[in-house]
């Protein structure tokens, strides 16, 4: 085995926590279950990646078998990338019953980049049958592929939808459209303004399947009577008031998010171009014709769990303003409001 | 701190000794009150001076101000120096370079890195001052001695400190003269190595350090005062920082706004010539906020300003500070002494 391909083979290990190990060990489905049973999984991972090398020696490992390893990773640390979303689309008028066939997929998109590049290490594993990753790691005409700085790609087959991975190598960007639109059969792609760590959320978001608990809609009238545990002692008019003013924000709150958990997304941003009006002080910039330039980013683990939770907590008002609730709608984090 | 807290037995017996001139709190407040009644060039809380270039600012080694300028401070409130002298720093270089070789062979916690030769340099920040009565700032470092290049011999800096006082003749005032009143302190570098520095200095100069938070109520005063400097350009943007308290997700909010429009938001607010008044500084927070308000329709008054960035400086509620523009340096320790003086009334 070549010595950068072991290199590249004890990095990929040594990223690997060792409780997956034995997972993705698995996944990667290269050695045999004899080899996997054999590894000691209690030494230190410096000694564990010289075993795992072995191995693949005697197996005669090759470079595209440890791009499969690294693309095995990735799919378990999917949220260690930030991804970008592009949405393709037909010219109108083309034939538009296209069987998808996988295999032609691939070969015709590996065909693009190998012949614009010449060195450049591609590979793919199809997903849960609904998604195939890809791994591109890029090379030029005379230089090998840097295999720790690759680009990875998930698309899935007959919708318009690809997720890539935020990209080192700008000038890549183009080919790998091209080669992505060309395998689809697709003539234009254009980025969403929607990115995050989440894949899974944002998938759930473009393909509208954030709201499948949408059913279990009727809580408001359980959550009026069960869970606001009021003392009956008190001013039974406040109690009344109290309680029409948390269902009338539980509500809203409701009606503008669902009732189900809200995909996962970890900030949003806003570019404001919009002129300052203000009841405060009275003609404060009145006279200033431009708008007030600022830049706005809500950051958060959880950003529209957060944001749900801010009228009930009483630091935003009922109903919350449709710049925040519209994001998974919209398929929209990042914004730029201008006065109409 | 802990080890702020933790006095040896030493500095606890010259504690007692010391009560004739000054030790507790109580006398020191009480002075600085009365000082604060019978003077009228303090500012008062409500109405403060807008920074303006100093004349004694000249004076900086420019290389010395490059420094200071774009580094992250960890800011100190700190009690009185007992019996400290300019003439004597290269002594004090010497006490303290042996005091953290000893730490350090008792196996302590100095991050000093590699074992390299420690120097520790004292040296004055001429210039660094409001008016002449306040005394110099001076700076401390503890540098290592690269052994491996020898033909480029190159000091590398492990930790900097610095002590100032602009503007604060009134704490001056209300102590005898065997103590010197550098209320402000800045260090950056390891923590650990900030508190046995600290601790040595407690116990030469029994004096006390204390970390100066920095509230929301001040963080509005500096991002005001430092909207209104005048800029030949800027180099950022005006950026707050809220953190919202809800849960069970935190949120945090930046909203930054280009310097340009927010000087013109302030200069519509601003009245009071040359000065800062509170009710300006809450009518620009209050724009700000329904500014906000009517794009998100969150109050922002109910959540935390944490942090405020400017051109001239940025500050953190925790503590740490930025200084980005040459021209306000004093003014920014101006204000960053008056509420260390404030902390140690």
């Amino acid at each position: 085995m070549d010595e950068n391909v072991a290199e590249f083979l004890r990095r990929i290990i040594l990223k690997i926590p060792l409780c997956e190990m034995k997972t993705i060990l698995e996944a990667w489905d290269f050695l045999s279950e004899d080899q996997l049973q054999s590894i000691n999984l209690k030494q230190r991972k410096e000694f564990l990646a010289q075993e795992v090398i072995l191995l693949c020696e005697d197996k005669c490992a090759s470079l595209d078998d440890m791009a499969l390893l690294d693309l095995m990773y990735t799919q378990f640390h999917r949220h260690q990338k930030l991804w970008n979303v592009f949405q393709m689309s037909k010219e109108p008028g083309g034939n538009d019953v296209d069987l998808f066939d996988m295999e032609q997929f691939q070969s015709s998109f590996k065909r693009i980049l190998q012949r614009a590049l010449k060195n450049v290490t591609v590979s793919f594993r199809v997903y849960e049958k609904n998604s195939v990753w890809i791994r591109v790691a890029w090379g030029t005409q005379y230089s090998q592929p840097n295999q720790y700085k690759p680009t990875f790609v998930v698309y899935y087959p007959q919708t318009p939808y690809v997720f890539i991975s935020s990209c080192y190598l700008k000038s890549t960007v183009p080919l790998l459209h091209q080669a992505l639109k060309v395998a689809s059969k697709h003539h234009q792609m254009a980025q969403l303004d929607l990115r995050s760590r989440h894949l899974d959320s944002l998938t759930a978001i473009v393909f509208n399947e954030y709201d499948q608990t949408f059913e279990n809609y009727n809580s408001t009238a359980s959550w009026r009577e069960g869970s606001l545990g009021l003392k009956t002692d008190l001013d039974s008019k406040i109690i009344h008031e109290n309680t029409e003013e948390k269902v009338r924000i539980h509500r809203a709150t409701q009606e503008a998010f669902g009732a189900y958990p809200q995909p996962q997304l970890e900030f949003a941003q806003y570019k404001l171009e919009t002129k300052f009006k203000s009841d405060v002080g009275g003609g404060i910039l009145a006279d200033r014709k431009e708008p007030l330039r600022c830049l706005v980013k809500f950051s958060s683990p959880h950003l529209l769990e957060a944001l749900k939770s801010l009228a009930p907590a009483g630091i935003a008002d009922t109903p919350l303003s449709p710049l925040l609730t519209c994001i998974p709608s919209k398929k929209m984090n990042y914004f730029k409001i201008r006065d109409k | 701190m802990d080890t702020y807290d933790s006095q040896g037995p030493t500095s606890r017996r010259r504690t007692s000794n010391l009560k004739d001139y000054f030790v507790s709190a109580t006398p020191l407040q009480k002075r600085l009150k009365l000082a604060r009644r019978q003077s009228s060039v303090f500012p008062s809380p409500s109405r403060r001076k807008i920074p303006q270039c100093s004349q004694l600012q000249e004076d900086i080694d420019p290389q010395k101000v490059a420094f200071l300028l774009h580094k992250q401070w960890t800011v100190y409130s700190l009690t009185p120096l007992y019996k400290f002298s300019y003439s004597n720093l290269k002594d004090y270089s010497r006490l303290l370079s042996a005091f953290i070789a000893a730490e350090k062979q008792k196996g302590l916690a100095v991050e000093v890195g590699e074992d390299f030769n420690i120097k520790v340099i004292f040296s004055t920040l001429l210039g660094v001052k409001g008016t002449q009565r306040d005394p110099e700032a001076f700076l401390v470092q503890i540098r290592s001695e690269s052994q491996s290049s020898r033909e480029h011999r190159q000091d590398k800096v492990l930790w900097t400190g610095w002590f100032c006082c602009v503007f604060g003749e009134n704490l001056q005032e209300t102590v005898s003269e065997d103590f010197t009143c550098l209320p402000l302190f800045l260090a950056h570098g390891a923590e650990s190595n900030t508190s046995l520095i600290g601790g040595w200095f407690q116990k030469t100069f029994d004096c006390c350090f204390s970390p100066l938070a920095i509230s929301a109520f001040n963080l509005s005063w500096m991002a005001a005062m430092w909207t209104a400097c005048k800029m030949d350009h800027y180099m950022a943007t005006t950026e707050f920082f809220w953190s919202v308290p809800c849960s069970p997700q935190s949120l945090d909010i930046s909203y930054a706004i280009h310097p340009e429009d927010a000087k013109a938001l302030w200069d519509s607010v601003h009245k009071t010539p040359g000065e800062v008044t509170q009710e300006e500084v809450d009518l620009f927070m209050n724009c700000l906020y329904s500014h906000f308000h009517r794009h998100f329709r969150i109050h922002l008054s109910a959540t935390r300003l944490v942090r405020v960035s400017t051109s001239v400086a940025s500050a953190h509620t925790d503590g740490k500070i930025k200084i980005l523009c040459h021209k306000y340096l004093i003014g920014v320790l101006a204000y960053m002494t008056e509420l260390a003086i404030f902390q140690i009334e």
